[in-house]
């Protein structure tokens, strides 16, 4: 099996995501006023205090700092959406004819996105840098580079493989925004993007980490700024490689299945 | 035309929207879910703060309930009642189907904001109503009947203040073109209605609570119910209201003569 296909399609990737340089820019920027929220937030609730959590203030600015470039490196964006398109107008059809693997394909078109998207983040956040590197911290221990990044890697995987387990989903459902918003709700919560889990009651907390939305954001970004320690982290990679090959799996049943009910019209 | 005739008009759309929503009864269903569940997770938020801290720039959790419920009411309101129809409008600027309001014997601006009304956003005006309710009850709080009034009436300030926002961010895709996703900047810069005035310092101070009108449509209705009327604040939510509606519609209407229709 040659990947020289999947570098082409990672390829024309980069160029049509490059056509959308604005849009990601903008929204880049968006996300820096709600950064501008969250210090707003958070720089009132320690008024007072110097540790939540046993963080201080500028620890938790730090982790959200990291999770907002998360977003933009790794976090799925509208692929569930273009997968649930190529199902419904027929595109799909040209790959079942094709020595070509439809997730394989997607997953090269989401790494341009993400290269694409995540360049661009830094943009306004290097913009921005003189605001806010004093509140930049970052613990300087090798083991968390050494094992935060395969964390961030199976991070996509996932982030990626749940928004393409959403897509095809359309095979059964003719509208699947409303799934997709209200998937994003639970993902933002458990994901750690509206607060640090760590915030949370233990129960909480502890019931969290044995889902994969712990794994699609929160978890790489806790082991780079120093929320969880080396011990957390190595069992944690074991979760995380157990629910990227969980969810490979569910994503190849639902497509053998799903293209058993496809029907596909026209030429 | 005549009030009366916009009002006829009005209610004939709203009918056909309850209607059209009746159809689809399941995504009617999943729709008022999905912005319920949303809401869900930003009270969360609230709780998970308070959960280690006392106050946030002197706001108690309830008081910080009260604002956020506020702040809710507003934006489920828009949602209802105008943003489909404002979202819509966006899109057909780009494609030329403006032509279609512009061809309607009635005000542009009126025809194009009230097409349609989206049912799953007003349900959840109940639920947000609810919440302020709940946080009136928890602070002990027995607000007098003018006091209701006055509340109601500035939170009518705040979803013009919300629609003129709304609308600028909108008409700008008459310059634009196809500038997607700008209708986002609205619900970026209507994050910061959920927070206290007194958290902002120094230039958030100046952009979000002077320069731009995030803070005083929450704020002002929320200090209403808390520590009674104040004139200077309901004067201050007048100003603004006064000056951004006159804005969006100027901005709307410098747009209106810049449209060209689309080919074809």
């Amino acid at each position: 099996m040659s990947f020289a296909k999947y570098r082409h399609a990672f390829l024309i990737g980069l160029q049509s995501n490059i056509v959308y340089r604005w849009n990601f820019g903008i929204r880049a920027l968006f996300s820096l006023f709600h950064l501008a929220f969250v210090f707003i937030l958070w720089g009132a609730a320690y008024a007072g205090q110097t540790h939540i959590g046993g963080f201080d203030l500028n620890q938790t600015l730090t982790y959200f700092i990291v999770i907002l470039v998360m977003q933009f490196f790794i976090g799925a964006f509208n692929e569930d959406y273009q997968i649930s398109e190529d199902i419904r107008n027929g595109l799909i059809n040209q790959f079942l004819l094709k020595p070509i693997n439809y997730y394989l394909y997607r997953f090269s078109i989401f790494v341009a996105a993400r290269l694409v998207s995540g360049l661009l983040a830094l943009l306004p956040i290097l913009i921005a840098l003189p605001l806010l590197k004093d509140h930049i911290v970052l613990p300087d221990e090798l083991w968390r580079v050494t094992l935060g990044l395969p964390a961030m890697i199976m991070a996509a995987l996932i982030q990626f493989t749940i928004a393409y387990i959403f897509g095809l989903l359309t095979f059964w459902f003719l509208e699947i925004q409303s799934f997709i918003i209200l998937s994003l709700a639970i993902e933002t919560v458990l994901g750690g993007q509206m607060f640090p889990l760590d915030l949370m009651p233990v129960w909480f907390y502890r019931i969290s980490q044995w889902l994969p939305y712990y794994y699609q954001m929160y978890f790489p970004t806790a082991i780079f700024t120093g929320r969880i320690d080396e011990a957390s982290a190595l069992s944690g990679l074991a979760i995380q490689s157990f629910w990227v090959v969980a969810l490979l799996l569910i994503a190849q049943l639902l497509w053998t299945r799903g293209l058993r009910r496809h029907t596909a019209v026209g030429g | 035309m005549k009030l009366i005739d916009y009002l006829r008009i009005w209610l004939a759309c709203a009918r056909y929207s309850v209607v059209r929503t009746m159809m689809f009864r399941f995504d009617f269903i999943m729709w008022a879910l999905v912005e319920f569940v949303w809401m869900a997770v930003n009270l969360l938020l609230i709780q998970v703060v308070y959960d280690h801290t006392d106050s946030i720039a002197g706001w108690s959790k309830y008081e910080m309930l009260l604002l956020v419920g506020s702040s809710m009411i507003v934006q489920r309101l828009i949602m209802g009642f105008v943003w489909t129809n404002l979202f819509e409008m966006a899109r057909n600027i780009r494609t030329g189907h403006f032509d279609f309001f512009l061809a309607q014997p009635g005000n542009p601006l009126v025809m194009v904001s009230t097409r349609k009304i989206d049912l799953d956003g007003l349900a959840n005006v109940i639920v947000a109503i609810a919440v302020v309710l709940f946080a009136i009850n928890k602070l002990g709080l027995v607000p007098s009947l003018g006091e209701l009034v006055l509340y109601a009436l500035m939170i009518g300030c705040g979803v013009l203040i919300n629609y003129s926002i709304l609308l600028i961010t909108v008409s700008l895709t008459f310059w634009l073109g196809a500038a997607q996703g700008i209708e986002g900047s609205y619900f970026t810069l209507m994050e910061f209605s959920r927070l206290p005035r007194q958290a902002f310092k120094g230039v958030a101070s100046i952009l979000f609570v002077w320069f731009l009108p995030a803070v005083v449509v929450s704020n002002v209705p929320a200090n209403t119910l808390i520590h009674g009327f104040s004139p200077l604040n309901a004067l201050w939510l007048l100003a603004v209201t006064l000056i951004w509606t006159t804005f969006a519609i100027y901005v709307f209407n410098a747009g209106l003569r810049r449209y060209a229709s689309a080919s074809s």
